[in-house]
């Protein structure tokens, strides 16, 4: 390994990320916007959330809280219906985020303080808005629950230091688990953290095309000189974006980080590494930028969002997946960016990751470097 | 090594390309110092055989032998001692003229306290030398290529192969670029150049002509032109198209070829058809300008070849001296 070869790859491809906009883009705003993007994509503000309502009590209180819950914009009361039927067919439909059913004897147990009932159904394919539907719900009825305690009871107690007289049935449909944002974001950021990936992959298929490759494949440089010298400005770049993003997400998103951050700068490294070795694979074997775009995605992106974790939990999928899953670094990046994040996780508990990161790094680039061969056709 | 020496030496080389045959059985011999021109028609297996000596692709049969060092076995011992242009331009766009110059520099290790003076020397001999810090995408086409040859000499290679390195070119520049490669020549450099310009194969010390991947006629210009059975009769004519549709069943005539308004007519004997030719295209009532014996060229010589291969179908088995 001549350090001179590899110093004069790496100068090359530095001057061209700098000097070559689109390339300075994907590789180093890109990441930033989409996390941005995706993000706030899945944390709006909700409004106007549509809830049906099943009042079978009937009564004077009953319709009264009925009314207080459409009083502002973040709930829409889309129907008023007559059996549980009915809401069922709404939220299948996608027509209505909640279902709000009220049994008898609300009034009556309301004023005595006895446990009101309340039934929520939640459609569970879009928590975000089930969750916010159901909070809205949780908060009006306490609101209203004071107000109703002072006047009707004329007890003039507030609900401090007492549990709330209503009993909240919440049934979250299709998604139990509600997972929440907080989740999320250590998610993506290792999704988008693995753009520069793309531009590896997409940077040899460029030289492949505008022949440069030719030019240089007729020198004494070696195949690895190559290969890790094309990597490592990429590597440069995606530390600043370790840096970067999750500071954003800190401050953007109020995501608590609970760990090390020196630990996580590290662990992001070897996820790098493991991501831009995947992505010079793609681009040994792909002869033009539209295909190594293509099979980016195929292998990189798509995996990268459905199969790491990320958004679907693994342990909800076939062995099979979870078998493949173990060779994408998102899968074992998505697990230390949320253990680091949001439990303080350490080396301790993390080795088993860190290594997977490490082994699939080593195994990706080796297999380009043996791929790569100094000649055309 | 002395001067006599073959410094490439090809023996029945092939390549294939799925189907097709690019190169077949290519035996050749380059000796050192020559200028060889390979010419031939489009497809005839120019750029593949540049590229096969170059290293860049693998070799399906055969064996080719590059300053002395077996393409096959190690190809990147002859990669450090020859320099290969592609046809296309292929320096980095973004990167400047002394960049794309460092860059090469540098993966051909060529010696930290030399760099600057012989950066120097190819700036200037190209004329690259006001220009040294624009970036290589906004050269004209004509200094690309110089700079494609730039970077190719860094490393004082004493082989070059050079794919068509003025197609494309204006004039002007093409005049420079081939003056450059006479000096470079007059140095000793071993230069193989594919042209598809036949007055550029009359600068070379050899000429190879390359046909349907076979090696057809490998000569100086000066016996590839007196190859040429026949001599030459240049016509100039107001009404050219009835003069070419006439002359192809003139006695003696073998071969008609248009330049414009001016044809050449093949003849088995310029002193005996002359006479004959002007008094036929009086009896046809065609009215000439000028008629007049000249020296068959390159030109001539490559049309008359490729056509004759054409004509007859079969490939000659032999190179023809």
């Amino acid at each position: 390994m001549s350090i001179r070869h590899l110093r004069a790859v790496f100068r090359k491809e530095v001057l061209h990320i700098f000097r070559d906009r689109s390339t300075f883009i994907l590789v180093l705003l890109t990441p930033i916007s989409l996390l941005f993007i995706m993000a706030y994509a899945l944390t709006v503000d909700i409004q106007q959330v549509p809830v049906a309502v099943l009042d079978r009590d009937e009564s004077r209180l009953s319709r009264r809280f009925v009314h207080q819950l459409t009083v502002g914009e973040e709930l829409d009361l889309h129907a008023r219906v007559d059996s549980l039927g009915e809401i069922d067919a709404l939220l299948r439909r996608g027509r209505i985020k909640a279902g709000l059913i009220i049994r008898p004897p609300f009034e009556r147990q309301l004023i005595t303080a006895d446990g009101a009932p309340l039934q929520i159904l939640i459609d569970g394919t879009e928590p975000e808005s089930g969750a916010f539907a159901m909070d809205q719900i949780a908060r009006r009825a306490d609101a209203f629950v004071g107000q109703v305690l002072a006047q009707e009871a004329g007890l003039g107690m507030t609900l401090d230091g007492l549990s709330s007289p209503i009993q909240y049935h919440v049934t979250a449909l299709y998604n139990p688990a509600l997972k929440p944002r907080v989740d999320m974001v250590p998610g993506l950021i290792s999704l988008v953290l693995g753009f520069p990936a793309l531009s590896v992959a997409l940077t040899l298929a460029h030289e492949r095309e505008h022949g440069t490759l030719e030019q240089v494949m007729v020198t004494p440089v070696s195949r690895a000189e190559l290969l890790i010298g094309k990597m490592l400005p990429y590597l440069a770049v995606g530390m600043v974006n370790v840096v970067v993003i999750p500071l954003i997400a800190l401050i953007t998103f109020d995501i608590p980080f609970n760990g090390s951050f020196s630990l996580f700068f590290l662990l992001s490294i070897a996820f790098l590494f493991a991501m831009l070795s995947m992505g010079t694979l793609v681009g040994v074997f792909m002869r033009t930028q539209p295909a190594a775009l293509a099979l980016s995605f195929l292998v990189i992106f798509f995996p990268g969002f459905f199969m790491t974790g990320i958004f679907f939990p693994l342990a909800s999928m076939p062995a099979e997946v979870r078998l493949e899953a173990m060779f994408l670094p998102g899968t074992h990046y998505a697990v230390i960016a949320r253990s680091v994040f949001l439990r303080a996780a350490g080396l301790a508990q993390l080795w088993p990751q860190s290594l997977a990161l490490l082994g699939l790094g080593t195994l990706f680039v080796s297999v380009a470097a043996f791929s790569f061969r100094k000649k055309l056709g | 090594m002395s001067d006599e020496q073959a410094v490439i030496e090809t023996e029945k080389l092939t390549r294939d390309f799925d189907d097709t045959r690019a190169v077949d059985g290519l035996t050749l011999s380059i000796e050192t110092g020559t200028l060889f021109g390979l010419v031939g028609p489009d497809g005839a297996g120019k750029t593949t055989t540049l590229r096969l000596l170059a290293g860049l692709l693998d070799i399906t049969a055969g064996s080719a032998a590059v300053a002395g060092f077996d393409l096959a076995r190690d190809p990147e011992a002859v990669k450090a001692r020859i320099g290969y242009m592609a046809q296309r331009f292929s320096l980095y766009g973004e990167l400047t003229v002394t960049e794309n110059l460092s860059f090469f520099a540098d993966l051909y290790d060529v010696p930290r306290s030399e760099l600057a003076e012989r950066r120097e020397r190819l700036l200037d001999f190209a004329g690259l030398s006001p220009f040294r810090t624009r970036p290589a995408e906004k050269l004209s086409g004509g200094m690309k290529k110089k700079l494609a040859l730039a970077c190719t000499l860094i490393h004082e290679p004493p082989i070059l192969l050079l794919d068509e390195p003025t197609t494309g070119v204006d004039p002007v520049s093409r005049r420079e670029f081939w003056d450059i490669l006479t000096e470079l020549y007059l140095e000793g450099t071993t230069i193989v150049v594919s042209t598809p310009y036949m007055d550029e194969a009359d600068r070379c010390s050899r000429v190879g002509l390359m046909y349907e991947g076979r090696m057809i006629v490998s000569d100086t210009p000066q016996r590839i032109r007196d190859s040429v059975e026949g001599d030459l009769i240049e016509v100039q004519t107001d009404d050219w198209e009835a003069a070419r549709d006439a002359a192809v069943d003139f006695p003696g005539v073998l071969e008609v070829q248009t330049y414009g308004e001016t044809l050449h007519l093949l003849v088995d004997s310029a002193e005996e058809r002359l006479s004959q030719v002007r008094d036929r295209l009086e009896d046809e009532g065609i009215p000439h300008r000028s008629l007049r014996r000249s020296a068959p060229r390159m030109e001539e010589a490559f049309i008359s070849l490729v056509r004759e291969l054409e004509r007859d179908g079969a490939r000659p088995t032999q190179e023809r001296r």
